[in-house]
């Protein structure tokens, strides 16, 4: 592909215009995780719109359509690709931007623009759309080993159910006492739910499209939504933000149609099931506890009040707040499919959560991501400061009474 | 110099609607793409466009982010607004009631807008965010501070021959452009307005608009995993 080819293949006309509202005012600067951890101002937001704009006008302002448009500089290409690929999509510069772009849908956009000219996706990301289509998951595990290291004894799976349960590929392989107090929570609730076999489980497409590889996206969608339209599904309970997100968002579309069930995070469902008496708590946990909004689920999906609401369910549990926290919070450094490849960042910016936790003399620091959960616990290691890091359905599990 | 000076303002004046034109082309011609597009459309309630009419006149975003900013921000839109439409007695012939009653804000703003300009720049340059400000913005600030000040100069020190420019502008949008006026000032005011205007940014089109879709998503964000 000739770098002078058009640049907003990829874009809405919504994007194109965000693009060009976009005033530099750099308020958003100071909420940029990236740019916390690095400094650097190529990977700040409005850097990236700067360049984006300037790749536009090269090849299709008005003195290109008049001229013929000019040649991009490879190697600013590929500075601008990299940073694109370095931000965690987190949204934070939307939520603060002074004009109101939606950056968290315009980043993985820019992104697949990179990837059609053979600039991304980086690292390991390259090989994800081949480990999907081989294991069904984006870290080439077996799908046999998807479920049984952690699915708890004696938790019954219906065959149909209305409710069923999709444990995501970072739960089921990278955090597994989240995917295990879902699905005991789920049990202690009462009501049947299934699940799809390991080898029918296959990745919701979120990593694929926040890394701008869309080709399997609908292939994805469809067997997915198939299997779970066989099995009577009425909700799909989740606990991962960016699989319920996509689910949610882009499922739809993907699916050609609206879903044929309702998407449900485990909050929301835990919340409820507490609400209507089918969940209790039997225990009591004399802590204070601190809670991360996953950018997915607060900014992405609006999902803020459920977590807590569980949370101040907890006899004796006290919760506290982050300074930034509900549609305002701070990344961990996990998100956007970055913590694989920006290793350094994602341990740096989770850091950061834990020395808050930490100053607030939290007992708990409670996550509700996979991802999260992942990558804050390995910034846990080695670090100077301690927290006891757990997933707040994990929590949950170890306080509800059992049926 | 006069017809000099009146071809280069049709030649930048035609830029500037053709820039304006082919990228509105751009935003018409976009795909909504499939996975852009919300999956739910949220109609636009009359709320929600009432909100943004506040968010826009007011620069709210930009107030709940950052003050200073936004008394820097606010007022050199306030100001522009009023110098512009205090300007329109030049375009217009004879001059509506309603531009003859803005002319004393118009005076105010005329001071205003300059130090707005100022507090901006230095906004900009002791942050800390300098590294992050490109040429381009520098550029557009400066030019306008200077035009700004030459008009300042013409008002209140120079005190130019108002009906030779008058009629020079009136010409020249009738398309019989006439003697350049005798003042160097004005002529060098006239020149970078002229200058500027092909430089203009787009947020000025494209900034409402977002910020209406921004109130819509916010709306939207209710309705994804609660009420569906």
């Amino acid at each position: 592909m000739k770098d002078k080819d058009t640049f907003t293949g990829c874009l809405s006309r919504r994007q194109l215009l965000e693009i060009d509202a976009c005033t530099q005012c750099g308020e958003c600067l100071k909420f940029c995780p990236v740019q916390e951890v690095t400094g650097n101002p190529l990977i700040s937001p409005p850097e990236k719109i700067r360049l984006f704009r300037e790749f536009i006008r090269a090849t299709e302002g008005l003195g290109a359509r008049l001229l013929g448009g000019r040649e991009i500089d490879r190697k600013l290409l590929e500075d601008f690709s990299h940073a694109v690929f370095e931000c965690t999509t987190c949204g934070a510069c939307s939520r603060h931007c002074t004009v109101g772009i939606s950056t968290q849908r315009l980043w993985p956009m820019l992104r697949k623009e990179m990837v059609r000219r053979g600039l991304g996706p980086l690292g390991p990301q390259a090989g994800m759309p081949g480990a999907i289509r081989e294991t069904g998951n984006p870290y080439s595990k077996p799908s046999a080993e998807r479920f049984a290291p952690w699915f708890p004894e004696g938790v019954v799976v219906s065959e149909k159910a209305e409710i069923a349960y999709y444990a995501g590929c970072t739960g089921a392989y990278e955090a597994q006492p989240m995917v295990r107090g879902d699905v005991s929570v789920l049990s202690a609730a009462g009501e049947p739910f299934t699940m799809l076999p390991p080898e029918e489980e296959v990745c919701c497409g979120f990593p694929l499209f926040i890394t701008g590889q869309h080709d399997l996206l609908e292939d994805l969608t469809k067997r997915l939504v198939s299997a779970y339209q066989e099995r009577g599904v009425k909700t799909l309970v989740c606990s991962c933000p960016c699989c319920v997100n996509i689910m949610s968002r882009d499922w739809p579309i993907f699916f050609g149609k609206d879903l044929p069930f309702r998407i449900r995070h485990i909050t929301q469902y835990a919340a409820e099931a507490l609400r209507s008496g089918r969940l209790r708590i039997a225990g009591e946990l004399r802590e204070r506890l601190i809670y991360h909004d996953p950018c997915y689920l607060s900014r992405g999906v609006g999902v803020i009040d459920e977590p807590r609401e569980v949370l101040r369910a907890i006899p004796g549990a006290e919760l506290i707040e982050f300074d930034r926290h509900g549609l305002a919070s701070r990344c961990c450094g996990a998100g956007g499919a970055a913590r694989k490849v920006f290793h350094d960042n994602a341990i740096a910016t989770g850091r950061l959560a834990i020395d808050e936790a930490v100053a607030k003399s939290a007992d708990r620091l409670i996550l509700s991501c996979p991802a999260c959960y992942a990558k804050v616990n390995e910034a846990l290691q080695g670090h100077d400061k301690q927290v006891r890091i757990t997933d707040i359905m994990e929590l949950l599990a170890g306080l509800v009474e059992r049926r | 110099m006069g017809v000099l000076l009146a071809c280069a303002a049709y030649a930048v004046y035609a830029a500037f609607i053709c820039r304006l034109f082919f990228h509105i082309l751009l935003w018409v011609r976009a795909s909504e793409q499939a996975f852009t597009r919300p999956a739910y459309a949220v109609r636009i309630r009359p709320n929600t466009v009432a909100v943004t009419a506040l968010d826009l006149l007011f620069l709210r975003r930009l107030f709940s982010q950052n003050k200073l900013l936004w008394i820097g921000s606010w007022t050199f839109h306030l100001s522009f607004l009023l110098v512009f439409l205090g300007h329109m007695r030049y375009f217009l012939n004879p001059v509506p009631a309603c531009i003859t009653c803005l002319q004393p804000f118009g005076l105010v703003a005329g001071y205003l807008l300059p130090l707005s300009l100022i507090l901006l720049l230095i906004l900009r340059t002791s942050s800390g965010k300098n590294r992050y400000v490109s040429v381009y913005n520098y550029f557009l600030l400066g030019t306008a501070l200077v035009i700004s000040l030459s008009g300042l100069g013409l008002r209140v020190f120079i005190h130019p021959d108002l009906a030779e420019i008058k009629a020079y502008i009136l010409a020249l949008f009738t398309f019989r452009p006439e003697a350049l006026p005798q003042s160097i000032v004005f002529v060098a005011h006239f020149s970078l307005v002229l200058f500027l205007l092909p430089f203009l940014p787009l947020h000025m089109v494209a900034a409402p608009l977002v910020t209406l879709d921004a109130r819509r998503r916010e709306d939207e964000l209710r309705t994804v995993m609660h009420e569906r």
